[in-house]
């Protein structure tokens, strides 16, 4: 082959090779972490007076994905994410959210090193059954009146949340370029037991059962329960409130989820 | 006659004194026309979220909040988002752990907002050049080599 030509076809390699590397992806680092807040952290009052306090909170949770989503993701009105870019976590992950002090940092569930760089603002998760056979595990100790419960409440039933943007004091889900970012999965213990801090009229404490009703079937100063042994125990009332409000735990930060049970 | 200059200015003044007076005591407005938004906040029984925090973000910035305010006691809030600034506005209200955002675009006809990268055509296109550029320098080269070969 003659010389030119030669050179005209490295000018012409050498203009692909350039242009594909202009046409690379830009990537970060996107992290998922799960969230008790301090409710789980450093405990609080329920609704009826209980001192309660987390030693666990196991959660186990799946097919956790981050959305760019367009439009963005309405929790109210439900339905599929529209997404142009989304990112996966594999794996099914059990997290202690009362791992840690009182001011201990949210849990990091996982992260994925290459998802495009944008704006998360919509993210979805299961809550599945561990290998014991439970979504939730709660761990405690409640106190009223000098009386001391021990507790391990376990939950059984799936749940899917489908979350908009987080909503709080910062925003979360920016990812940059070589940068990292993080989204947050956060559950609402005091929808449960309800807050002594908050009116009893409030809609949060109207929907809680609270730990009375808990309280109510332990013996002997211990609490070791499943759904199961819960609707063969509590009232009826007491049990459907309760069924009712598993399914309002997942948030993001102060936004509600679109959530379905399993 | 240099009096005569003086009769002109003389009859001007007195014409716009009393108008000039009548300013003296009046009242102006001015006026633009302004695209506001008002934002209602409610939880979900419906009850406004008196005091809700306002938290606005605008389209160019959407990490920083561009404007931050206190509903009134219907949930209500109104601001005038930057016309300068197209695109989708984010507007998040919290209150007593709860909280929502909404998201409002305003003006996204009039321009691209950022991140929106280029369309398919234009990258071919851009690529066309690129290529065409360098075969260009090449054929350039080819062709002096060539006149050289024939001197």
């Amino acid at each position: 082959m003659r010389k030119p030509y030669r050179m005209l076809i490295v000018l012409t390699l050498l203009a692909l090779i350039i242009l594909a590397g202009c046409g690379g992806s830009e990537t970060g680092t996107l992290q998922f972490n799960a969230n008790g807040e301090d409710f789980v952290r450093q405990g609080f009052v329920s609704k009826d007076g209980w001192a309660i306090t987390f030693d666990h909170v196991y959660i186990t949770l799946a097919d956790i994905t981050a959305y760019q989503s367009d439009p963005p993701y309405d929790p109210h009105a439900g339905g599929e994410v529209e997404a142009k870019t989304q990112v996966a976590l594999d794996g099914v992950h059990t997290v202690d959210l009362a791992e840690g002090g009182e001011d201990a940092p949210p849990i990091l569930v996982g992260k994925v090193a290459d998802a495009a760089a944008g704006q998360y603002n919509a993210v979805s998760w299961r809550m599945v059954n561990a290998s014991d056979g439970y979504s939730l595990v709660i761990v405690g100790t409640a106190e009223k009146d000098g009386q001391t419960i021990d507790f391990t409440i376990q939950v059984e039933p799936d749940y899917t949340y489908t979350c908009g943007e987080y909503v709080g004091d910062e925003r979360k889900g920016m990812l940059q370029k070589d940068g990292t970012a993080d989204l947050e999965m956060t559950f609402h213990f005091d929808h449960i037991f309800g807050d002594a801090e908050t009116p009893p009229d409030d809609d949060l404490n109207v929907g809680a059962p609270g730990f009375e009703p808990f309280a109510g079937v332990a013996q002997g100063g211990t609490l070791d329960v499943d759904m199961a042994d819960l609707q063969a125990q509590l009232s009826a009332a007491d049990y459907q409130m309760l069924v009712d409000i598993l399914p309002t735990l997942g948030h993001v930060g102060e936004g509600h989820c679109h959530s379905e049970t399993h | 006659m240099k009096w005569k200059w003086l009769v002109f200015p003389a009859l001007l003044t007195l014409l716009l004194f009393p108008a000039m007076t009548a300013w003296a005591h009046g009242a102006h407005i001015e006026y633009t026309i302004s695209m506001a938004v008002e934002i209602v906040a409610a939880y979900d029984t419906g009850a406004p979220m008196a005091g809700g925090q306002v938290t606005v973000y605008a389209p160019d910035d959407p990490a920083t909040p561009w404007l931050e305010g206190v509903c009134d006691e219907d949930g209500r809030f109104v601001f005038t988002p930057d016309p300068t600034k197209p695109g989708t506005w984010d507007v998040q209200v919290r209150q007593a752990g709860h909280g929502d955002m909404v998201h409002i675009p305003i003006g996204e006809d009039m321009a691209m907002t950022g991140g929106g990268g280029y369309s398919t055509f234009q990258i071919v296109l851009m690529g066309a050049c690129v290529i065409w550029g360098f075969v260009g320098t090449a054929l350039f080269f080819l062709r002096n080599r060539r006149e050289y070969a024939h001197s």
